[in-house]
């Protein structure tokens, strides 16, 4: 059983303002404005930053290794300098290794920053490339599918299911509205909510356009310190990164939803199902639902969204949909989801899964001006998304953990 | 931040980038393709430790993480266990060219194949109302000469018709 | 890519015992190159081979020296006491490695000017050379000693061994860069199990310890840097041989294996990790223990040669480096480096 060799704490957090085309900044540039607010934010000065880890997808801007152009920008000069790339949970992936390296005692202050700017290169084109060239790359078609639909759709019936995946929609929406740096704010409403289910251009069965996440230009920076210099620092309250576990899977098995069995003849579940067991049985963690107090998801369409709060929190049956109907999962509800927005409101990919955290960073601090839930958040949960469905799950604690 | 000239001219560059590629497809991969091309069969390899099948045959089996040797053809026909119909199709970023929309892609439960694997290919279907999981389809490979050992070597999946 | 990556792996699960299927191996650092292998997220492809279905894959796109230094976080961190490192690459993929590395330039100065990191090291190999006086012959016979010394190693890619005239014959690519000064286009993987103090006794009776690891990364434009030197790497060398306790690291260690993709890099990091005070002078002395393997100039492709680099200092202190072994190895320094001319360096210190 793991046990962390010390503890970590986040001290800074930045992130730009993310829109479709930040065509005022290039690369460099773009990092640098979430780099100086997380600085800023912390009080410190690039000085006080011992390494820098980084991520993002670089099919998406076609520039070879990026890390060595970007160090115009991200403050790693004469620094140690380590990239990660695991697709799209390559942010929470530089979330957990920012927090392994401040852990290990090899560094005490690390800088994390994921970006994207994905107007610079072919979304669409960058991800059907990630298919397997001899038998898979001639039909996909970037990152679409309408199977997790047609699996809510089957479960729960076509009406019931399409309503509870627009309700998720338009509450993600009003959450954006709130939140300053949202890339895409529409202004929906409940009342609206059968019109778009008849008139959103469906792009791969019942996913609609409405549904899809966006293709952002952005970047976050969350700033990683030992306990020591946590308190040192100490210009906003501290977060602590309480835990954070990783699970991949194979590119091709169960994709299509048929159950498969692992080597102990388990049935085998989704990577968020996973995630979820091992961490909250290692947290001691019984009732999701109820110990967590906000929870910002990597939703990259409203029909994953929907279908996932079951996997993450560990319910049955149909609680999660009851939770969506009755509003539990709006930033004033009983539990709630993506106070930001979440990523069908914003998503640069690099960035996606490391601004989850970072959202819930601002939360537990109290700092999340509009899109603040009305509640102390002691426990907040972040989740990462990308790959053949791999999943990282982020746990965050207003209080330290015990050694 | 410092403040911005109200009109500013933006210059941008636009490159187009292109690299050759040659993959190698190995032993095991290449068995499959060699079969589709020179003999229009389909073989999945099995683990030997849990029997599960994987078409297209994979160096090792996920699950037991040992090498899976054994090859066994599965198919020509199999059961839809599920499947996407496509409204928007992503143009090619190269050719700027797009598929014709409708089309409808397949996972395939090929007859022979055990665990449950599913393989991925085209549904070949204009009236996109019959589609349901549990048809049953069945490939449908190009014809002699055409066929170059390539995933295409199988055209696409058709319904049989009258096999509910 | 899969094969290849599954051979080394089981390599190691084989010598280690270590059960991929159950709960041994906490965590699998991953080590490769999406441009390199053409593909988005290219480690998607190798998810079943490093056994992390359902498990943790954490994939550094960056040399494989910088994935040891990961490895190495993810076990003093207390989050993994077993971590697999795995890194592969094949550069016989892309139809021109060139064109992968000229991707790497930034678009609106250097990329235009059509600089890729063949041409960045040419530029770096000018000034070296000039500056020390170090002539084409110079190189030449250093290409011929370790030619000679990759072609006693089972395990290096290019194992002909040539003579000054056949290097004089060699056509020059980018002067002063002659094709037998450039590693040949390379395939490969490597593999190799990290674990804590309490775990490492129950999988080897010969483990072999990292005492230091330093890393540092230099400015981008090629301008913005004396050619002839590397302050990343004399930066990233204090920071290891800090951590190792190394005071003099002229006589600590029995072993160096760095990565030199192009030979000039060879003395121009030995001389920058202090381990001469004369590049010129160093090159007419003693090299037998100054990469015995042949270095990554005998063929390792780029993105793994830190990984590879440490494997071979590995496998020279648990004395089983064959014919190509220094006898009596006890502490080793391995390297890694990614980016133009050397933009980025990691350095090992590795010892029994």
């Amino acid at each position: 059983m793991p046990r962390k060799t010390r503890p970590v704490a986040i001290v800074g957090v930045g992130q730009t303002r993310h829109s479709s085309h930040r065509e005022d900044v290039n690369q460099p540039e773009l990092i640098h404005e979430a780099v100086r607010r997380a600085i800023d934010d912390a009080g410190v000065s690039l000085d006080d930053i011992d390494a820098v880890v980084t991520g993002n997808m670089e099919m998406f801007e076609g520039t070879h290794q990026p890390d060595m152009w970007q160090v115009l920008g991200n403050g790693a000069w004469g620094k140690p300098c380590l990239r990660v790339s695991t697709g799209g949970t390559t942010g929470a992936t530089v979330f957990g290794a920012a927090d392994n390296l401040v852990a290990s005692g090899l560094h005490d202050v690390v800088l994390a920053i994921g970006f994207e700017k994905q107007q610079e290169g072919h979304t669409t084109g960058g991800i059907t490339a990630m298919a397997d060239p001899l038998w898979a790359r001639h039909l996909q078609t970037g990152a679409l599918t309408g199977m997790a639909a047609l699996e809510v759709i089957d479960e729960f019936g076509h009406e019931r299911a399409r309503r509870a995946a627009m309700r998720y929609r338009v509450i993600m929406d009003q959450h954006a509205a709130k939140n300053p740096n949202a890339h895409r704010r529409f202004n929906l409403s409940f009342d609206m909510i059968d019109d778009l289910m008849q008139k959103s251009p469906p792009l791969v069965g019942e996913l609609r356009l409405i549904h899809m996440c966006s293709q952002s230009d952005g970047a976050g920076a969350m700033i990683f310190a030992s306990a020591e210099r946590a308190a040192a620092i100490n210009r906003r309250p501290p977060v602590w990164v309480q835990d954070h576990v990783t699970v991949h899977r194979e590119e091709t098995l169960s994709l299509s939803g048929v159950p498969t069995y692992d080597a102990h003849g388990k049935l085998e579940t989704t990577t968020q199902r996973r995630a979820a067991e091992i961490l909250f049985a290692r947290n001691g963690i019984a009732r999701p639902s109820e110990e967590i107090d906000v929870f910002e998801m990597y939703d990259p369409s409203a029909w994953w969204g929907l279908s996932w709060i079951r996997d993450f929190l560990l319910l049955e049956g149909d609680e999660h949909l009851q939770m969506v109907e009755r509003g539990d999962i709006a930033i004033e509800g009983r539990f709630p989801i993506n106070p930001s927005g979440g990523v069908t409101a914003t998503n640069p990919i690099g960035a996606t899964a490391l601004l989850r955290p970072l959202e819930a960073a601002l939360q537990i601090r109290g700092d999340a001006g509009a899109h603040q839930v009305p509640r102390t958040v002691r426990k907040a949960l972040a989740s990462g998304f990308g790959g053949t469905l791999w999943t990282v799950l982020m746990l965050l604690s207003k209080e330290k953990p015990d050694a | 931040m410092p403040p911005k000239p109200l009109s500013e001219e933006l210059i941008h560059r636009e490159h187009m980038a292109r690299f050759p590629q040659r993959w190698s497809t190995g032993p095991v991969m290449g068995k499959f393709l060699k079969a589709l091309r020179d003999e229009k069969r389909i073989m999945a390899n099995v683990c030997p430790r849990c029997g599960r099948s994987q078409v297209p045959p994979r160096e090792v089996c996920a699950v037991c993480r040992v090498a899976a040797t054994q090859f066994e053809e599965v198919g020509p026909a199999g059961t839809l266990r599920n499947f996407d119909v496509v409204y928007y199709a992503s143009p090619d970023p190269v050719t700027g060219q797009s598929r014709e929309v409708p089309y409808a892609t397949a996972y395939v439960e090929l007859d022979g194949a055990k665990g449950g694997a599913t393989f991925w290919h085209e549904l070949h279907e204009t009236d996109m109302t019959k589609l349901r999981r549990g048809l049953r389809v069945r490939a449908v490979f190009e014809e002699d000469g055409k066929r170059t050992g390539a995933i295409t070597d199988i055209k696409y999946f058709e319904i049989i018709e009258g096999e509910a | 890519m899969q094969g290849m990556c599954w051979e080394v792996v089981q390599h190691v699960v084989r010598a280690t015992g270590v059960d991929l299927a159950g709960e041994d191996v906490g965590a699998v650092v991953s080590n490769s190159d999406d441009f390199f292998d053409c593909r988005t997220i290219s480690d998607s492809a190798i998810t079943d081979v490093v056994g992390a279905h359902f498990k943790c894959e954490e994939k550094v796109a960056q040399d494989g020296a910088q994935a040891v230094y990961y490895g190495y976080a993810n076990v003093a961190s207390g989050s993994s006491d077993v971590v697999l490192v795995a890194g592969h690459s094949k550069e016989s993929q892309v139809g021109d490695r060139n064109l992968i590395t000229h991707a790497a330039f930034d678009p609106f100065y250097t990329r235009p000017v059509g600089l890729d990191y063949l041409a960045a090291a040419a530029l770096q190999a000018d000034a070296f050379l000039r500056r020390f006086g170090i002539t084409d012959a110079d190189l030449a016979r250093l290409v011929c000693q370790q030619r000679a010394k990759a072609a006693r190693n089972p395990l290096a890619n290019e194992r002909t061994p040539l003579s000054p005239a056949d290097v004089a014959a060699s056509p020059m690519l980018a002067d002063p860069l002659r094709e037998a000064y450039v590693y040949p286009p390379s395939d490969g993987a490597v593999a190799m199990i990290l674990a804590s103090e309490d775990r490492a006794r129950h999988l080897t009776d010969k483990p072999v310890w990292i005492t230091g690891l330093g890393s540092s990364i230099d400015s981008f434009f090629l301008g913005d840097r004396d050619l002839s030197e590397s302050a990343s790497l004399r930066q990233a060398a204090g920071r290891a041989y800090r951590m190792a306790n190394i005071g003099q690291p002229r006589t600590a260690f029995d072993v160096c294996e760095l990565s030199d993709p192009y030979a000039h890099q060879l003395p121009l990091w030995a001389w920058q990790l202090g381990l001469t005070e004369d590049p010129r002078q160093w090159l007419s002395g003693d090299l037998a223990r100054f990469n015995p393997s042949g270095g990554s100039l005998a063929g390792t492709p780029q993105v793994v040669s830190g990984l590879a680099r440490t494997a071979e200092a590995v496998l020279q202190l648990r004395n089983e480096a064959g014919e190509r072994q220094i006898p009596g190895a006890k502490r080793a320094l391995a390297h890694g480096t990614t980016g133009p001319a050397g933009q980025q360096h990691c350095v090992v210190v590795l010892e029994t």
